[in-house]
Formats: structure tokens, sequence, C-alpha cells
């Protein structure tokens, strides 16, 4: 690296950053918000770090709770920016390109939750070092756990480094070389499927848990990923578009409404085929599914969830999919956000706590987060916001430039 | 054209990871499969490992133990000796070998004797077992004196079947140690030969409700 | 220091009530109120070096390695830091061992359906030989009641507390199968579970990061996890104790049955085989044609729990 390449990165870490601060009086205030839901969230992690996670609603039946639902919906997340890149760079999609690096930071965004929501559910993260290969011990390739530390961290490097090399040519107002992203580009997209695929079979191949242990459940966790995650794309774009100058055309909101929607339908058939295969002729392995839709034992904590997920997770796609406000905002919005909304429930707690219920020996208990989970989670979900914001604000200016001295070269 | 090479080779390239990525977890997948069965292990362990009673730790059968008149798959075996344990031995004290001639001895003696042995309209005599001539020893149904110490061998006239699990190990416990000398409890340890069925009584403890 | 002496008599009174959990919240309380009054000078015998070879002993003892991984002399450190924080914390002298496995010794158990009378002898046992956390009643052992003409684990009642045995019921127990494929293993991203080569699932309680993705993998809810810091009444604490067995635990890991590891490995019975009234427990060396187990295995009909699963469990039941 020469001196001059030395200056340029230093001055486009200290643009950025300075970028990223900057802004009028509501979005300091939007960011003061988040940064009060993450004290919140620190001080409830300080309750559970002086109590252990006695202080969650987790017991030794319903073992994991809130934090891994969260992680695996995010890892969906995560994955769903693959639906921006897939046409940006592959089929040259020249709207879906405009806004590709949205998509990759919001995936960075995603991926550091994710991260976070696993270290806030371990019972010893002091001792998570001995989870790094070559100072602890990493059982790979036997445990699916450690493939999904190995994929989730190179998913994280990839789409921090491609955003980061091209808005830096960007920043330096030339133009990035695409022979040496694209390989990147390329093996992000794989690499997106792989993380969603692993984080399935972290479920899906545990014999144990008969509600898990089912074929459907990875092509169905990438399904409603790409339904899930276009939705919430649609509406960060629709935020942006709003309140930055960095405009959004309407065709971008058609492609991700399609691309959600096409996604959402092969979501509800497979759903209508899990739950055809729990209910046409019940076994011993219906238990969780009963328990989850109508109650088992007297217990029925999840029943109205499950109900609200699945009509307006059925509402949203006829919704987006008869399209009946063509794209206007008052309808688009909405139904994208029942559908993200929908999704999380039934692809978050819908999924992990019925998992646990009843128990291998039949035993069931209900479920429920106390304070300092719900507080933790939703610090957690700040802070991913809150990164995604810093990384989004200086992306956007650059962009912006660039652009700008894109047109200016074509008139001249 | 050279475009299209170019994304064709990254397509290759792409590929070959995936199929690698795979393989290797394929890999992760055989693993399991691999593994010799625990009964196969079982299968093939048909001699007696010779080191394996020469555990440091583990003591000669306890001292209050006697040598069983008969032998297990393994060989010899020893059973907890019962004589001490009855308070009133040598029951010749106060017998002489005849019905000790005091008024209420059964009760003051022997009160807390229910018999409960046989069925209900039947119960056995105290004859059954106990010997008539000689009162420090039992009999046995042909008349020969069995010692209270392998009172088993009383047992098992009747019960033969569990007698036969209890000289394999189906029935009955070890005292203390899986290894070294095989020492086992003898039938009166656990069942009352008055009442031998078990009593009804409360758990020792309990699980915790693991839902509120 | 006499003064001292005094101020840490009521400790004395209370001994039998002491539990680990106490041990540390008074000490604390002990310390502020010490430093309060000015009496630090004399200390209260371990007073501030005793705080500081504490602070040394952990921070020596979170850097040591995998189990497995450890040279004999690296284990004989970890046992003496271990022994010597047990003699701060608690002022208890315990004794861990690390004692290998026997060779050509595989362990098995088998249970007996038609004689467990329900007493659960066995848990309360195993809660005192393991040193189980009180205050949320852990127990490795579980006993259930199950009605005739069923076998299904799940239609049991668990938690019964009546006279037993109940007429036209049965009991059955569950506890860590020890299988030979055992799914949690598999599951650990840290290999902080392995079998040993006596057949012997064990947690590295210092290695185990406490994600649970075991307790999610076993199909026989054989692994417990510490919430809290465990709760055990110092006067009735287990002193001999083995690495991989009921040493105490922390707050945050993974614990489970060991089959009494610090235990059988000396030759003994487990605490629940050696506790139960009705020999309905059979434990033994699969290895040793002549052992008792093997006797189960050939002579009765045997099954296994959830033996479609593939799990190869080293646990048996079987009727007379």
């Amino acid at each position: 690296m020469t001196k001059s390449d030395m200056k340029s990165a230093v001055n486009f870490v200290r643009d950025s950053v300075a970028w990223s601060l900057s802004g009028g009086l509501g979005y300091q205030l939007y960011l003061g918000i988040l940064m009060l839901f993450m004290v919140l969230g620190l001080y409830a992690y300080s309750v559970q770090t002086s109590q252990g996670l006695a202080a969650t609603g987790m017991s030794d039946i319903v073992s994991w709770g809130l934090y891994i639902s969260n992680f695996t919906f995010l890892v969906g997340v995560a994955a769903a920016a693959v639906m921006l890149i897939l046409p940006a760079y592959v089929f040259k999609d020249k709207d879906l390109h405009r806004v590709v690096i949205i998509g990759e930071l919001m995936a960075v965004g995603a991926l550091i939750m994710c991260l976070m929501f696993i270290l806030v559910d371990l019972g010893g993260p002091e001792r998570a070092w001995h989870l790094i290969p070559g100072i602890g011990l990493f059982n790979w390739p036997s445990s699916i756990l450690a493939w999904d530390v190995i994929v989730l961290n190179g998913y994280l490097a990839l789409n921090t480094l491609v955003p980061a090399y091209i808005l830096f040519c960007h920043y330096n107002l030339r133009k990035p070389d695409e022979r040496k992203y694209r390989p990147f580009v390329f093996l992000s997209i794989f690499w997106a499927f792989s993380i969603h695929l692993v984080t399935a079979f972290l479920y899906e191949g545990l014999p144990a848990r008969p509600f898990w242990n089912n074929p459907l459940l990875g092509p169905r966790f990438l399904a409603s990923a790409f339904a899930a995650g276009p939705a919430l794309i649609m509406l960060a774009l629709a935020l942006i578009s709003t309140f930055t100058s960095f405009k959004i055309e309407k065709t971008v909101f058609n492609k991700l409404r399609i691309i959600a929607v096409v996604a959402a339908i092969i979501n509800l058939i497979m759903l209508f085929s899990e739950v055809f295969k729990e209910f046409y002729i019940p076994t011993h392995h219906s238990e969780s599914a009963l328990y989850l839709f109508f109650g088992l034992k007297g217990h029925a904590s999840l029943v109205p969830w499950i109900w609200t997920a699945v009509s307006i997770n059925l509402a949203a796609t006829i919704i987006l999919a008869l399209n009946p406000g063509k794209n206007h905002p008052l309808v688009l919005f909405p139904a994208a956000a029942l559908l993200f909304i929908g999704i999380w429930i039934e692809k978050g707690v819908g999924l992990i706590v019925p998992g646990f219920i009843p128990s291998p020996m039949g035993e069931v208990v209900d479920y429920s987060p106390t304070w300092v989970e719900i507080c933790i989670t939703l610090g957690v979900l700040a802070l991913g916001t809150f990164v995604v914001t810093l990384l989004i604000r200086p992306a956007l200016v650059i962009e912006e430039r660039f652009a700008l001295q894109e047109g200016s070269h074509h008139h001249g | 054209m050279k475009k299209n090479r170019n994304s064709e080779k990254m397509m290759k390239v792409c590929l070959s990871l995936t199929s690698l990525i795979l393989l290797l977890f394929l890999g992760a997948c055989r693993e399991h499969t691999g593994h010799d069965g625990v009964t196969d292990r079982i299968k093939a362990a048909e001699t007696k490992p010779s080191d394996q009673i020469q555990i440091d730790s583990v003591p000669l059968p306890p001292a209050k133990s006697i040598r069983a008149q008969m032998s297990y798959q393994g060989g010899l075996f020893w059973v907890e000796a019962r004589k001490e344990k009855i308070g009133r031995f040598q029951c010749s004290q106060c017998h002489g070998n005849q019905l000790a001639r005091i008024d209420q001895a059964v009760e003051l003696a022997h009160g807390d004797i229910v018999n409960r042995h046989g069925a209900e309209n039947k119960r056995l005599a105290c004859k059954t077992c106990h010997d008539d001539q000689d009162r420090n020893f039992l009999t046995s149904a042909a008349g020969e004196k069995i010692d209270f110490d392998h009172g088993y061998q009383l047992c098992g006239q009747c019960h033969f079947r569990q007698k036969q699990d209890w000289i394999g190990g189906a029935h009955g416990k070890r005292i203390g140690y899986w290894a070294g000398k095989r020492t086992l409890l003898n039938c009166t340890a656990c069942h009352n030969p008055h009442a031998p069925k078990f009593a009804k009584r409360w758990p020792t403890t309990f699980s915790p409700p693991l839902n509120q | 220091m006499m003064s001292c002496r005094k101020s840490c008599n009521p400790e004395k009174q209370t001994e039998s009530k002491r539990s680990t959990e106490s041990a540390c919240s008074r000490r604390s309380f002990l310390k502020t109120a010490v430093a309060g009054t000015g009496l630090l000078a004399g200390g209260c015998g371990s007073g501030m070096s005793g705080t500081a070879e504490k602070m040394h002993l952990n921070w020596q003892e979170y850097f040591k390695g995998n189990y497995r991984l450890m040279t004999p002399t690296e284990k004989e450190a970890t046992v003496s830091r271990l022994e010597r924080l047990a003699k701060i914390k608690y002022k208890l002298d315990v004794q861990i061992s690390t004692r290998e496995p026997v060779q050509q010794v595989l362990f098995g158990y088998a249970f007996n359906i038609s004689r467990c009378e329900g007493y659960m002898d066995c848990v309360a046992a195993c809660v005192k030989e393991n040193n189980l956390d009180r205050k949320s009643q852990t127990q490795y052992v579980r006993i259930f009641e199950l009605e005739h003409g069923r076998m299904d684990i799940a239609s049991g009642n668990g938690k019964y507390f009546h006279e037993v045995p109940v007429a036209d019921h049965f009991y059955m127990g569950v506890q860590c199968f020890h299988c030979e494929s055992a799914p949690c293993i598999k599951a650990c991203p840290t290999k902080a579970t392995w079998r040993e080569p006596d057949g012997i699932v064990v947690v590295d309680y210092d290695w185990c990061i406490g994600c649970r993705y075991c307790m999610a993998a076993c199909p026989y809810w054989g692994r417990r996890f510490n919430w809290h810091d465990p709760d055990v009444p110092l006067g009735e604490l287990t002193r001999k104790q083995h690495y991989l067995g009921n040493r105490l635990r922390r707050r945050g890991v993974m614990e489970k049955c060991t089959f009494c590891i610090q235990r059988t490995r000396e030759g003994r019975l487990p605490a629940c085989a050696d506790a139960c009234p009705t020999g309905s427990r059979v434990f033994g060396n699969l290895l040793d044609p002549d052992s008792e187990i093997r006797y189960v295995l050939k002579h009765k009909k045997v099954f296994r729990m959830k033996e479609e699963l593939g799990t190869d469990p080293k646990f048996w039941y079987f009727s007379d």
C-alpha cells in the first residue's frame, strides 16, 4: 500500500464517521433513542450477568428462548440481501444495483445482531474463546454449530469487504475494478444460501426434536427469509427515500414486492404441507405442533401468537400478490410490515419454543420471556439498527457524490 | 464475450466450492454410521478381562461375608453373612432345641413377627422354614439343615426362578462394588422373611414441579 | 486478632446451614463490614492475601485447556488449584481425582421395570453424591409412574408424591443413557463433552461455554444446565470428587449423570444402584462376559428407550 492510498483510506474512514454522525435534530434524536435502548439492554445484561441465565424465562425444558428465536430470524434477514445482490450483479438489474449497497449493509447489521444474540445466550460468554480455532477446540466438521460460526463470520466478512471496497473507490471518485470484487460477490451469493441452510440444519439435524427434524425446514427457512428480508428492505428504502435526499424509484419497490410475494407464497405452501403432515394423522411427533396451534395439557401460551402470525402472513401475502393499491405506499408498506412481523413471530418464537415442548419425557411447560430477556433483546435490536444507520448514512453520501460526478462526466 | 467467459469461470468456481462444502458436510454425517454399535462390541468380548478385577481401590470381600455354596457364571461368589444381624441369635439360648416353656413367650420374644408369607388364607407354618430340632438352623423341604448365612438355599426351593436370577445377577444386588470379588446381599437383607413383599411407603424424595 | 475471631464465630454456629452459594455472598458482606470498621489489618485468616491468591488461581484457571488435551502435570496443577480454591472459598478440604478409565471396561446399566417400586431412594442418593443444586432441585435421575398397558414414558407421571407402589402401575427410571452414538457429543461446538474409553459421556465443566446445543440434541432429556450459582449445603457436600464427575460446577455450564465416575472408576457401584432398596438397578462391565449386566442382556428380554433414533444407549430396561 502506497502512502497516498494510506492517506485516502484514513480520509475515507474519517469522512465516513463524520457523515454518519452528522444530521439534523430529528436524526440526532433518532440516534439518541436507539442509544437509550442500548443502555437499557446493557443494564438488563448486567442483571443477567449477576444472576446468571436464571434471570431469563428459560428452563431445563425450554432451554432456548427469545434470544435464539431472534437469532434464527435475523440470519434470514442477513441472507435475504442476496435477493438484491443476485439480480443486481448477476442479472445486471440497474434499479436494484443502485440500492444493493443498502441491502448489503443491512445484512451486516443483521449479522452483528445474530452474533450478539448468541453471545448474550451463552452461559459463559467469557469462555467464548474456546470456539476460536487454534486457541480453542473447534468441533468441526461434526458440530453444525461450529459450521454456523464459520458461515456467519464468513458472511459478515464478505458483506463488509465488498461494500467497503466499492464505497472506497466511489469515495475516491473512481470506478471499482469489477475483476477484484466480482468473485467475492459470487461467493457471497453462495454463502447467503449456506448461512441460512446451515442455521436450518442446526435444528433440522436433531432427531431429538421431531418438530424440527423435518427436511422441509431448510427450504422453508430460505423461502421465509426471502419474503421477510425484501419486506424489511422495502421499509428501510421507504424511510431512506422519505427522510434523505437519496430518492428511490417506484420500480424498485415493485421488484422487491414481486420477490417477496413469490417467496411468501412458496413459504405458505410449505407451511401448509407441514401442517397437513402434522394433523392429518397426528402421531407422537405432532405434539409440538399441537401445542403450538391448539395448546396441550392446558398450556397454550403460543396459540394466540401463531394464529396472529399465520393470519397476518396470509393477509399480507394476498395484499402483496393482488397489489390492490398499485404500489401505493399506504397499502404496500403496511402489507410489507405485516409480512415481516408475521414471519418474525412464526419463525422466531413459533419455531424455536415449541421444538422443546413437550420435553423428550413428555412434560409440558410454558415459556414466557422475562423483562431482562425482553430488554436485552430490544437492546440488541437497537444496536443493530444503530449500526445499520451509521453504515448506510455515509454510504449514501458517497454514492450520491459519485453519481453526481458520473453524471457530470457523461454531460461533459 | 470476455465477460461471458469470466462469469462462466466464476460459476465453475462456485460450483466446485459448493460440491467441496457438500462433501465436507457428508463427512460430518458419515461419522455417525461408521461407528461399531455397542451390541457388536459386547458380542466381541467373549473372554473375561484379566486385569479388570485388579482395581487397586477394590477391597477383598468384606469380612462379614461368606462364600456361597454354589457358583455363578464367573465362578465362586460370596454372600453377606446374616447370623450376626439376627438380634436374638443363637436361638438355642432360649429354646434349648425345644419349645420354650414360659407363659406368653411367643408374644414377648416374637411379638414383632407378623406372618405374611404364603397365600392369604394359607400362611406358611414356622416349621416350614425353621428346623424343629435344631433352632439355630433353617430346614429344607427335604429335612436338611440350612445355615442362616445360606438362607438363599431355603428361599430358592420355592422361588427357584428368583434364585436363578439372583445367582446370575438379574435379581438382588452386589454389596458396594461392581468389581472385585463378587459379594451379594442375602435374600433376607431386602425381604423380611416373614413378610417378603415390599411394603407400601412414601417415596424418599420427589421431583420438583417443572411447571408452576 | 481476637476481635476478629469473635466476629467470625457466628459463622461457626450456622455451619450446618452454610452452602456453596451463601458462602460467597456472606464473604463479600463480611469483607465490606470488616473494611468499614477498619479491622482490615488483622485479616480474617484468609483476608487480603486470600483474595489475591484466589484471583491469581482463577486467572490461571481461566487459561487452562480442555481436559482431554492436558498433560498429567497440567491435570495435577489444575486439580491442586481447584482444591485450593475450594479451601479458600468454602474452608473445605476436597479431593479431586483424575483417575483414568480402567482397561477393558465398558460400563453398562440395566433397569428392572418389574422390580422398581418407585421409592426414589436412588434420586436422593444421586443428589447427595453428585453435589446437585438444591435451589432448583436438580436431579439427574427421574422416576416415572406408568400405567399398565403402556410403555410410553410421555404418558407417565414424573411428579408423583404418594404412597408407592400404586396398584396397576409400574415405575421406570431415566437418566443419561451414555449413548455410544451420542447426539450431544456431535452437537457440542467446542468438544467440551465426549465419551470416555469406559463409555461414560462426560462434560468438562471448565471448557463448556454454555450454548445448550447438547441439551437440544439429547432425545432423553439427560442434561441439566446451571441457570444460577449452584447451591449445595456445605455440610452435605461430597468431598471425594472427580474432575469429570461430582466436583462443584459453576454457573452457566452443562452437567449430567456421569455414572458416578468418581465411584465407578474405583470399582464401586454408582450411588443410585447402591441406594436402590429393591435391586432394580444392575451395573457392570459390558466387556466382562460373566458380569451381571451381561447376564441380564443374555437371559432377559431387554429394550432400550427410543432405540429407533440410533443413539445406541448403554442403558437397558428389562423385566423378570
